[in-house]
């Protein structure tokens, strides 16, 4: 900082621009609050850098990644794929502890995950605030699902979801556009899934079956995973960033890699030290507010290397929970085969939603929460017919013409489930900072100390089992159940580590998302939630990030946050 | 988010490989017969291509390797599509690759050599078959030795993907996305949820 310049300060500090981030960046600019908002990567240009509309010869590796590439890529991730470049890290930027294995694709892009994002958006309900009192384990949550229900109508109607009413328990209804029509497969499936006893039904999907709110209808081309060039789908810079740019109130600095929150010497939050990602020069920016929201393991990196005098184990860590109680999605195929009705039809445009149409929403543990040999339930995604690739192909031997006519008879016939399996907060699951490990940016990398526990292992068990029964009522043949479930980490919903409680020795913020230590600094990301139950985390993000911008805003009016005392309800 | 793309990031995954080097000049027979589709059958000679990791007698086995494996049928084979083409850039990026595909096609001309003979192009399509047989199927020979079978399915993966990637090969299937809709596209047997009822397989 040069001498004697006066130095600019924003009303608020946010880092990231995913779905935390964009709302609270939306948010706030429209209540006339000054912005300045960190991201890490650049902007991506839709119609340059999304090739979601291109055919595999179209791209030189065919959608399967230069292989000399492909060696150093953290994943291996779709994402990360020839139809969309420069959204994703190629850094591995996390250690992990021995015996851990955690996969931690990171998408830099403004907008952050929500540009590629799997779309599906069921809502928690009581069951999953309330899972602690129900079942003994852990702790609820300090909201209610009546007092998110207004909260959560209102981003159904930002966002735009398809789906059905169901009256389901574990599932709250919402506000729907109309659903995506179920497809042959699905169709068979759900007779056989009725037969077991397990629901199949259309998925709550935040993809647009009709223009809403200004935002073009879905075209069903198929490749939303690499992007939507016309923004048929939520994502933040189609959706929030535009009505915040318009307002004149926000700054976005791309390619700014937060390091740490900066502090006065009473240990509240000054601002954010970051790097310059192009020219590695460190830079500070300051304001009266700062909100993290960087993602749930880049959040809590961010806070644990906030150290101070104040702050010696990371700012806002009285409690000693900042990186502990990390949850994530156990995700595995827990079968796959082919439903022989099917053999010889003609192809069909099963794959229009790059998957989501449907679901198998939690059918366990709803009347009494220990009817299974679990606590608490998991929901699955089924998923198949005619994709672009006949990867079936290594369930058939042989060669030559009768090989070639196999694929094309299978083509509309396959089928898959995967399992949304929610983990259970452990003592053994947390996130610390390596202590010698650097990025490349000379920041202290976190390291991520995870393992399955009891609970989600007899889940995928069970899922095993009753997918597999599925699959044979439906008159399908099963040919591939995973022996193990994919590497920790795959669904990229981790959650929990700066943990949102109603006691500041427990937990991390209070029930809006601010530190209870540091009353001008808020977390906005799904690192906030206390557990991560069977549904997708992004939905419930925005939701729970309107609601923390809104208090913010009105802490903000009445200066509350200029005090140290933690001020709640 | 990402949870669902099941299928398609199960072919990421399928390639598990090291680092190689080198810059591909593009597809060129390929490129060539991509501009023949619904022609009918092209009596055209491509123009010469030039393996960039292959000699041309590996690149000349290979070639016939995925013919053999997808062949000209009622619809046009793997030669067609330049399969061959596209393992020579997927092998000429990684260094694994290059190992595995090239002992095991010297592994299978050898082989071709002791038993019959003669080098595996210059096979008779019988003793072509007869040695890649045991390889193919699991259960019906006994065991070949792992080498063989794991370039056998290799071999099978990469002409697979390398067919099913072109126009050629999305055509052969049918590929019915890409396309754009009014509507989400709803199964057509109303009155069928089972679908037992269906009309005869087309194939």
């Amino acid at each position: 900082m040069v001498r004697g310049m006066p130095k600019q300060i924003y009303d608020v500090i946010v880092i990231g621009t995913g779905a935390g981030g964009g709302m609270v960046i939306k948010t706030l600019c429209e209540a006339g609050l000054k912005v300045c908002a960190l991201n890490s990567g650049r902007r991506l240009d839709p119609a340059k850098d999304f090739r979601d509309h291109r055919m595999p010869w179209e791209v030189q590796y065919r959608g399967f990644l230069d292989p000399a590439l492909r060696n150093k890529s953290v994943t291996g991730f779709a994402g990360e794929s020839e139809y969309v470049r420069g959204a994703w890290e190629s850094e591995i930027t996390y250690t992990t502890a021995p015996g851990t294995k955690w996969m931690w694709p990171r998408c830099s892009a403004v907008g952050g995950k929500t540009n590629f994002w799997g779309r599906s958006s069921a809502i928690f309900g009581d069951i999953d605030f309330r899972a602690a009192s129900l079942d003994g384990h852990d702790v609820d949550w300090p909201v209610t699902y009546d007092e998110m229900a207004p909260y959560y109508r209102r981003v159904e109607k930002m966002v735009g979801v398809a789906s059905t009413i169901q009256n389901r328990p574990s599932n709250p209804d919402g506000v729907y556009l109309p659903p995506f029509n179920f497809r042959c497969f699905d169709r068979i499936l759900q007779v056989g899934a009725e037969k077991v006893g397990v629901p199949y039904l259309p998925d709550r999907i935040s993809q647009l079956t009709k223009e809403h709110e200004g935002h073009p209808a879905c075209h069903y081309c198929g490749n939303c995973t690499s992007g939507c060039e016309v923004g048929a789908f939520f994502s933040t810079p189609f959706f929030l960033l535009p009505s915040a740019e318009a307002t004149g109130n926000l700054e976005l600095r791309t390619n700014a890699i937060a390091k740490n929150i900066l502090v006065d010497d009473r240990g509240q939050a000054t601002g954010v030290a970051y790097v310059d990602r192009n020219t590695k020069n460190e830079l500070e920016v300051f304001g009266r507010i700062v909100v993290v929201a960087a993602s749930c393991i880049e959040s809590t990196r961010i806070l644990l290397n906030s150290k101070s005098r104040h702050w010696p184990t990371g700012i806002a860590n009285s409690s000693g929970q900042l990186g502990r109680n990390l949850c994530d999605h156990l995700y595995g195929i827990a079968a796959s085969g082919y439903l022989p009705q099917l053999l010889g039809q003609p192809s069909f445009p099963d794959n229009v939603s790059d998957s989501s149409i449907a679901w198998m929403p939690r059918w366990q543990n709803l009347h009494h929460p220990h009817e299974e040999k679990f606590v608490r339930g998991y929901s699955v995604y089924p998923d198949g017919g005619c994709w672009e690739f006949p990867s079936y192909h290594d369930e058939i031997e042989g060669f030559g013409t009768s090989f070639k006519r196999e694929i094309k008879r299978r083509y509309p016939t396959p089928v898959s489930m995967m399992t949304q399996i929610p983990t259970l907060p452990s003592a053994r699951n947390y996130v610390d900072i390596d202590p010698v490990a650097k990025d490349s940016y000379g920041i202290p990398k976190p390291r991520i100390h995870f393992q399955w526990g009891q609970n989600e292992l007899r889940m995928w068990s069970h899922a095993k089992k009753q997918c597999a029964d599925v699959l044979r009522a439906s008159g399908g043949v099963v040919d591939f159940v995973a022996e193990e479930p994919e590497t920790p980490g795959y669904s990229q919903h981790e959650i929990g580590t700066c943990r949102m409680g109603n006691d500041a020795k427990k937990s991390v913020t209070n029930r809006f998302g601010q530190t209870h230590d540091v009353s001008n600094l808020y977390v906005a990301d799904a690192s906030v939630f206390v557990n991560v139950t069977d549904k997708p985390p992004a939905f419930s993000i925005l939701t729970f990030s309107l609601r923390a911008s809104e208090y913010l805003i009105e802490q903000f009016r009445t200066r509350t946050h200029s005090t140290s005392a933690n001020s709640q309800s | 988010m990402a949870g669902q793309g099941v299928e398609r990031r199960e072919i990421l995954r399928i390639l598990a490989i090291a680092a190689g080097a080198a810059t591909f000049p593009g597809f060129h027979k390929w490129a060539f017969a991509c501009g023949h589709i619904g022609n009918g059958p092209t009596q055209i000679k491509p123009a010469a291509y030039h393996p960039v990791f292959f000699t041309a007698p590996e690149f000349a086995l290979l070639d016939c390797l995925t013919e053999i494996i997808l062949p000209t049928d009622d619809t046009p084979g793997a030669r067609e599509a330049g399969v061959a083409e596209f393992i020579d850039l997927m092998v000429s990026r990684d260094s694994e690759l290059q190992h595995n595909f090239r002992t095991g096609l010297n592994w299978l001309d050898s082989r071709s050599k002791q038993r019959y003979n003669r080098s595996f192009l210059t096979a008779s399509p019988v003793q072509q078959t007869a040695l890649l047989e045991p390889l193919a199927y699991k259960n019906k020979h006994r065991p070949a030795g792992q080498l063989g079978r794991e370039f056998f399915e290799t071999l099978r993966e990469y002409t697979v993907m390398g067919y099913y990637t072109t126009e050629i090969g999305l055509k052969e299937l049918d590929f019915p996305g890409l396309q754009f809709y009014t509507e989400s596209p709803a199964c057509p047997h109303k009155d069928d949820p089972e679908h037992r009822h269906l009309p005869p397989p087309k194939w």
